[in-house]
C-alpha cells in the first residue's frame, strides 16, 4: 500500500515536472519567436512597369513592417548601380518604427540618363538588416546599341535562304489518331531542312465539320534544349504547329549535344553554327504550312519565349510570310553588350574557347553578330509584340530595348518589373486578344 | 539556363456567344443567320404625360413578329448585314370589331464598319442602315423609307472567375416624309457566363426609343406611333450548342415611357454561324 502510494505520488510529481517543462519549453519558443522578428520591406514603383520618363522623378514607395514587438530605430536607403554593377548613386535616411508598426514613405532617386539600372533597398536595424533588389528603366525607347549590324549581315542570310531553298523539303505528315483530344487531331511532320537535316514538328487541328474552313496558324517556336510536344487546348480557330529544331527534341539525328555545349556549336565559323541551320528549319516550317490546305497562309503567328524569341524575331525578319511576331525574353539581343552583364551563354563560350587553340571571345563574337536578335529586329515587317523581365539574368532589358528598338513596325512592349525569365499570364492574354484582332479572328 | 516559356495562346473571351448584331466586328467570311420569334402583349398605356392608364374598353395589343436576320463579314473591317421581319398583330376592346393585320413589315439593309479598339478588348462599330418598307399599305410600319447612323461598343473580359461581355449602342433614325419621325434608339446590355466552357451566359439589358414627330396623336397600333418614348428593361438567357449554333431566349418589360403601349415582350433567336461560307471546300 505504502508503495503504490510512492509510485502514485512520484507518477505525480513526474507528470509536474514535465508540465513544468513543456511549458517552459512552449515560452521559450514564444520567446524565440520574439527574437526572430524582422523588418518587411516592400518596394512599389511610382509607375507601374518601373519604367520612368526621361525627366520625371524616379520615385519608389517604400513600405515597412516592424514584426519586432520593439520599436525599431535605424536606416533605410536605396543604392543605383548600372546593370554592369557601378554604382551610380546611393542615399540612407533615418527611420524609427514602433513595436509591431509599419511606415511607409517615398525615396526619390535622382533623374538618370536613358537605360536600365539596379537598385538595392536596404534596411539597417540594430537587429535586422535586408536588402531588396530591383530593376527600373529610364525612357528606354531612347537606348540605342553602340554596336552595328555587319555591313554583309543581308547578303549572308540571302545566301542562307538559296541554300535552304535547293533542299527539297520531302514533307512527311502522319495523322495519330491515338493521341487526339481537346477536340484536336494531332499529325506529325518531319521535313528536311539546311544541309539536308531532318528535323520534326507537331500540328494539331481543331475537329470540325466545315469543309470550307481554314486555319490561322500559331507555329510556336522552342526554348534552349525544350522538346516541343503536340500542343492542345480549347481554340476552335487555330492550327498549332510546333517546331523542334536540329539538335532539340526529337530532331537530334545528326546534331545531338550536351546540353550546355548547344548554345556554341560551329560557332567558330558563322557558316557551321548550330542556329544557322536551326533559323532555316523555321523558314522550312513555314515552308511546310503554305504546303497546307487546311491552313490560312495569310495568318501566320510566330511565338515563342527565351531561345523561341529569338527564334521567332529571326524567323519573322527572314521569311515575310509571318503576319504576327510575338517574343518573350527572346535572347542573344546585342551580343557584343554582353559581357559584363550575363554569365549565360558567355561562361560556355569561355569554356569553349578554352578548349579551340586561337579561338576569342571576340571572334565568337563577331560570328554570332550575324545572330543577333537586334539585327534581325530591322528587317521584320509585321506587328511585333515582346516582353520581358526586368530582372531577367539571361536577357538583360537594356539589350532586350536594343532589338525592341530596332523595330520599325507596329510594335508594343510589355515590362514586368518583378519577374526574371519568364512573362505573366497578361502577357499571353494581350498576345491572344491582339492575334485575334489581327488574324480578324471576331 | 534559358528556362521554357511556351504555353498556348489563352482562350479568348471573344468566344462568348454575344448575339449577332451586337457591336463586335465580323470576322470576314463568316455569314451569320439568325431567325427570331418574338410575341408582344399590352393592356395598358402611358398618356402623352407619361401616366398610366388601363387600355380603353378592356382593351389588348398583341404582335407576333417573326424576324430573319443575316450578316457577312465581307472583310477585316466592314461588314453587311440585313433583316427581313414579318409581322401578325391584333387590336381588340369589348366594344369594337377586332382589328389584325399581317405581312412583311420594314426591311433592313445595312454595312458594319469596325472603327477602333481600346486594347483589343473593347470594340466600337458604326453601322449605316436603309429602312424599306416592304408593305403597300398603312398599318405594318409608316410606309415610308428610312435611314440609321449607329454607333456600337462593345467588349468582354474576366470578372472574377466569370467572363463578362457587355455592349451599348446608340442609333439616330430618321424616316422621310409627311410626319416621318426622328428617333433614337439605345441599347446597352451586360452578361455574365454561367460556366467555364461559355455554353451558357445570362445578360440583363436596357432599351428603348425615343421618337418625335410632328404627328403628336396617341397610337393604338405600336407599329404606326410616331411621338413617343419607351425604355424597357430585359434578361436573356443563351446558350451555345457548339461554336456554331447558339439560342437567346428574352424577356422584357417596358418601365418608362410616353404616348405608348406598354408592353411584356418574349423573344427567342437562334445563332448560326457558318465560318468561310464562300469558301473553297478542303479536303482534310
Amino acid at each position: 500500500m505504502l508503495i503504490q502510494k510512492k509510485r502514485f505520488f512520484f507518477r505525480q510529481i513526474v507528470i509536474v515536472l514535465a508540465m513544468v517543462f513543456m511549458s517552459m519549453l512552449l515560452s521559450t519558443s514564444a520567446f524565440a519567436q520574439d527574437e526572430d522578428g524582422e523588418i518587411v520591406l516592400t518596394s512599389t514603383p511610382a509607375k507601374k512597369d518601373a519604367i520612368f520618363g526621361a525627366n520625371s522623378g524616379i520615385v519608389f514607395n517604400i513600405n515597412l513592417q516592424n514584426k519586432f514587438d520593439t520599436k525599431q530605430t535605424g536606416t533605410v536607403g536605396y543604392r543605383v548601380l548600372t546593370l554592369a554593377d557601378k554604382e551610380v548613386t546611393k542615399r540612407a535616411v533615418n527611420v524609427s518604427i514602433g513595436k509591431k508598426g509599419s511606415k511607409s514613405l517615398d525615396l526619390r532617386i535622382p533623374e538618370q540618363a536613358a537605360g536600365f539600372y539596379k537598385v538595392q533597398f536596404t534596411v539597417n536595424f540594430p537587429e535586422y538588416d535586408d536588402t531588396v533588389r530591383r530593376v527600373f528603366g529610364v525612357d528606354p525607347t531612347q537606348i540605342k546599341s553602340e554596336n552595328s549590324k555587319p555591313a554583309d549581315f543581308d547578303s549572308f542570310w540571302e545566301k542562307t535562304l538559296e541554300e535552304l531553298a535547293k533542299v527539297e523539303p520531302n514533307f512527311k505528315v502522319e495523322e495519330l489518331p491515338d493521341s487526339s483530344r481537346d477536340n484536336r487531331r494531332v499529325f506529325s511532320i518531319e521535313m528536311k531542312s539546311l544541309g539536308n537535316l531532318t528535323v520534326r514538328g507537331w500540328m494539331t487541328l481543331p475537329n470540325t465539320k466545315n469543309s470550307r474552313k481554314k486555319f490561322p496558324v500559331l507555329l510556336g517556336l522552342p526554348g534552349y534544349q525544350v522538346d516541343l510536344k503536340p500542343m492542345f487546348g480549347s481554340d476552335e480557330d487555330l492550327a498549332i504547329v510546333v517546331l523542334n529544331v536540329r539538335g532539340q527534341g526529337n530532331s537530334r539525328d545528326r546534331i545531338r549535344t550536351l546540353r550546355d555545349d548547344y548554345i556554341f556549336t560551329g560557332l567558330e565559323d558563322k557558316n557551321r553554327y548550330v542556329m544557322r541551320g536551326a533559323i532555316m528549319d523555321c523558314v522550312r516550317m513555314v515552308d511546310f504550312i503554305f504546303s497546307r490546305e487546311e491552313l490560312d497562309h495569310d495568318n501566320i503567328m510566330v511565338s515563342g519565349g527565351s531561345m523561341g524569341g529569338f527564334l521567332s524575331i529571326a524567323t519573322a525578319s527572314l521569311d515575310h510570310r509571318i503576319k504576327l511576331c510575338s517574343a518573350q525574353n527572346p535572347i542573344l539581343c546585342d551580343v557584343k553588350a554582353l559581357p559584363g552583364k550575363v554569365t549565360w551563354p558567355l561562361k560556355d563560350f569561355s569554356r569553349y574557347i578554352r578548349v579551340n587553340r586561337g579561338l576569342t571571345m571576340n571572334r565568337l563574337l563577331d560570328n554570332l553578330s550575324y545572330f543577333d536578335t537586334k539585327n534581325f529586329a530591322i528587317n521584320i515587317k509585321c506587328p511585333t509584340l515582346m516582353g520581358i523581365g526586368l530582372l531577367d539574368h539571361l536577357a538583360p532589358p537594356d539589350n532586350e530595348y536594343n532589338a525592341f528598338n530596332n523595330l520599325q513596325v507596329k510594335k508594343h512592349m510589355i515590362v514586368f518589373p518583378n519577374l526574371g525569365h519568364e512573362v505573366a499570364v497578361y502577357y499571353k492574354d494581350y498576345e491572344g486578344r491582339w492575334m485575334r484582332d489581327t488574324f480578324a479572328l471576331f | 539556363m534559358a528556362k521554357k516559356i511556351f504555353s498556348i495562346t489563352a482562350l479568348l473571351c471573344l468566344l462568348l456567344s454575344t448575339r449577332a448584331y451586337c457591336g463586335w466586328p465580323t470576322r470576314p467570311g463568316r455569314l451569320i443567320f439568325s431567325p427570331s420569334i418574338s410575341y408582344f402583349t399590352s393592356n395598358k398605356d402611358w398618356d402623352s404625360l407619361a401616366r398610366r392608364r388601363v387600355k380603353a374598353n378592356n382593351g389588348t395589343f398583341t404582335s407576333t413578329s417573326v424576324n430573319l436576320y443575316a450578316e457577312y463579314g465581307i472583310v477585316r473591317k466592314l461588314a453587311a448585314y440585313a433583316s427581313l421581319p414579318y409581322i401578325s398583330y391584333k387590336l381588340r376592346d369589348s366594344i369594337n370589331v377586332p382589328i389584325s393585320k399581317s405581312g412583311l413589315g420594314d426591311a433592313e439593309l445595312g454595312l458594319k464598319y469596325y472603327l477602333a479598339n481600346i486594347n483589343y478588348k473593347y470594340y466600337f462599330t458604326l453601322q449605316g442602315t436603309a429602312v424599306i418598307p416592304m408593305y403597300k399599305t398603312q398599318g405594318l410600319g409608316y410606309a415610308q423609307p428610312g435611314g440609321e447612323l449607329r454607333l456600337g461598343f462593345s467588349g468582354a473580359g474576366k470578372l472574377g472567375s466569370k467572363f463578362y461581355s457587355l455592349s451599348i449602342e446608340n442609333g439616330v433614325r430618321k424616316y422621310f416624309g409627311e410626319d416621318g419621325p426622328l428617333q433614337d434608339r439605345y441599347s446597352a446590355s451586360f452578361g455574365i457566363t454561367l460556366d467555364k466552357k461559355f455554353h451558357d451566359q445570362l445578360t440583363a439589358g436596357v432599351s428603348g426609343i425615343i421618337s418625335a414627330s410632328s404627328f403628336t396623336a396617341f397610337t393604338r397600333n405600336i407599329f404606326t406611333a410616331r411621338d413617343y418614348e419607351f425604355t424597357q428593361v430585359s434578361l436573356s438567357y443563351g446558350h451555345t450548342f457548339n461554336s456554331s449554333f447558339s439560342m437567346f431566349l428574352t424577356a422584357s418589360q417596358f418601365v418608362v415611357g410616353r404616348n405608348t403601349g406598354i408592353g411584356t415582350n418574349g423573344a427567342l433567336a437562334l445563332i448560326y454561324k457558318i465560318d468561310n461560307f464562300l469558301g473553297k471546300r478542303v479536303d482534310y
